[in-house]
């Protein structure tokens, strides 16, 4: 009673979250019900049994992906009038995402997997053990390919972004630190009535 | 029914039996950390309210309880009240699975140190959200400084973790301290200690690391437009952090409440002197590094974080692992 009390909870708070993402005004405010979304998609994790999993998307996606669109989100001076006109223009591709990722849900658990078989599988043992077991030797294929997606996809970003200036100063950190004061300052006597020669 | 009000009392009880020494050592905090800095620079440091100037903090708190609290008129009302609010909760809520000794914790669960990253990696939202809702020049920077910063050394810090859960076998932060009866995990771990207490040193937005409330560029940081109490829970929560910290470091490497060697005398005494002994003595380390270094600039504090911690970090970890698996130690 209590699990599925909280169950619909965290479920209704989930939707009602993610509904504000899209319909904030200010992207910021989308930004924070988008970590609030994270949150309560961490609690519903963890009402399976699945906390490993759970945590680690709260550590991932509220403690480093959400902070880092914050970060960039906060700096953006958006008119939000252009904003809300755009929105409707991408309807149509969200659609098709959203009918894409339902088709995925209903054939994970109509066809794919009974409901039994996923709780046992989930309740058998302790779940962080039970992902190490078969992460890197079952799973050991799919598992590098992400990360090399992963890694293509930062690559991408910095070549896309980064901009190669040679006639910028650069700090070298090994000078700076292997320089003595000797490098840097010298005694000059200087004869009175001469001023120092620029050599 | 009333076994379900009894366990709520009993619930209750110990989180304020966690919360309320927490508070108060924080206060206590504040004010040695005034008096070590006065040590340090041959100063007497406050000797006024109370025998050795102990209340001096209490005091504070009930002057900036008084004060007016100001409400910047261009500001997000709501996000800047609230920002401080979660600071201090989340410093408080890690407190939920921090073990004082081998019994006494809040909730025993087997992820718990997962939790607590997960929830010193949250603490950025109050700053970033603060400095973003006070409208304002200093505050934004000092959000955006924090934002890097944070991120920056959280990588080193979940790298050093684990370093530790490869030696423990195990996410739950009770095995952890038991898995150093013999041999605390500061010794063949040193390396990892000295990086986890710099790393915790930034994450904490301690000096040398206090770049999101540098006063000699930002005036003071994400918290410039914060008055009064809503200043307070700021003070508070980073305090607070700090114990946190603290407590964490003692219990990935300096043995929780275990005692320096497991002879007579030393392991009569309960275990929890042995803890807070532990904690003071890391939290003297925290004020000492204050007093001491100066602070650094942005992009040495982006290279120290990703160009030497991170490389080392990972080696170690490669270099662990592969020793305990070449003489069979691994753990289970």
């Amino acid at each position: 009673m209590f699990l599925v009390g909280s169950f619909f909870l965290f479920a209704a708070f989930l939707i009602t979250t993610c509904i504000f993402v899209i319909f904030s005004k200010n992207p910021v405010n989308s930004v924070l019900f988008l970590v609030l979304a994270f949150l309560n998609s961490t609690f519903l994790f963890i009402l399976i049994g699945a906390e490993f999993v759970g945590i680690i998307l709260a550590i991932v996606y509220i403690g480093a992906v959400a902070i880092l669109f914050l970060f960039v989100v906060m700096m953006l001076d958006i008119q939000i009038t252009t904003l809300m006109f755009n929105i409707k223009r991408y309807i149509p591709l969200a659609l098709l995402f959203a009918g894409i990722i339902l088709a995925e849900i209903i054939y994970l658990t109509v066809f794919k997997t009974s409901k039994d078989n996923l709780d046992t599988f989930i309740r058998s043992k302790n779940n962080t053990e039970q992902i190490g077991d078969v992460l890197y030797t079952e799973y050991f294929i799919d598992f590098q390919l992400s990360g090399i997606v992963l890694l293509l996809a930062m690559i991408g970003a910095i070549v896309l972004t980064h901009v190669y200036r040679p006639t910028i100063k650069r700090q070298n950190i090994e000078n700076q630190n292997s320089t003595t004061a000797e490098d840097r300052v010298k005694l000059v006597k200087i004869k009175s009535g001469e001023g120092i020669k620029d050599d | 029914m009333t076994s379900l009000s009894f366990e709520l009392t009993i619930g209750i009880l110990k989180i304020f039996s966690f919360v309320v020494p927490v508070l108060v050592s924080v206060a206590l905090l504040v004010y040695l950390e005034r008096k070590v800095l006065g040590a340090v620079q041959l100063r007497k440091g406050p000797n006024v309210v109370g025998p050795f100037g102990i209340l001096q903090s209490f005091a504070d708190v009930l002057k900036l309880l008084t004060k007016e609290n100001l409400l910047p008129s261009s500001s997000n009302k709501f996000l800047f009240i609230f920002a401080p609010m979660l600071t201090l909760i989340l410093s408080l809520i890690a407190w939920a699975v921090i073990p004082i000794s081998s019994t006494y914790v809040i909730a025993n669960i087997n992820i718990g140190i997962l939790y607590l990253f997960a929830v010193s990696s949250f603490g950025v939202y109050g700053v970033i959200i603060a400095g973003w809702a006070s409208n304002s020049k200093y505050p934004f920077l000092g959000a955006l400084r924090s934002a890097a910063q944070m991120i920056s050394y959280e990588v080193s810090i979940g790298f050093v973790i684990i370093t530790v859960l490869i030696c423990v076998g195990s996410l739950n932060l009770i095995d952890i301290v038991e898995s150093q009866k013999n041999m605390w995990f500061a010794i063949p771990l040193l390396p990892m200690f000295v990086i986890f207490i710099i790393s915790a040193l930034a994450e904490t937005n301690r000096l040398p690391f206090d770049l999101p409330e540098d006063e000699a560029t930002l005036v003071a940081g994400f918290f410039t437009e914060y008055s009064s109490i809503s200043f307070g829970l700021f003070f508070l929560a980073e305090y607070a952090n700090m114990i946190l910290m603290s407590s964490l470091t003692v219990i990935l490497f300096l043995g929780g409440w275990y005692p320096p060697i497991d002879i007579f005398p030393l392991n009569a005494i309960p275990g929890i002197f042995w803890f807070v002994i532990k904690v003071f003595l890391i939290l003297f380390v925290f004020l000492w590094v204050r007093a001491t270094f100066p602070r650094y600039r942005y992009d040495q504090l982006m290279r120290l974080g990703w160009k030497v911690f991170l490389p080392f970090t990972l080696i170690w970890v490669v270099i662990t692992s592969a020793f305990l698996f070449y003489f069979g130690l691994l753990p289970n």
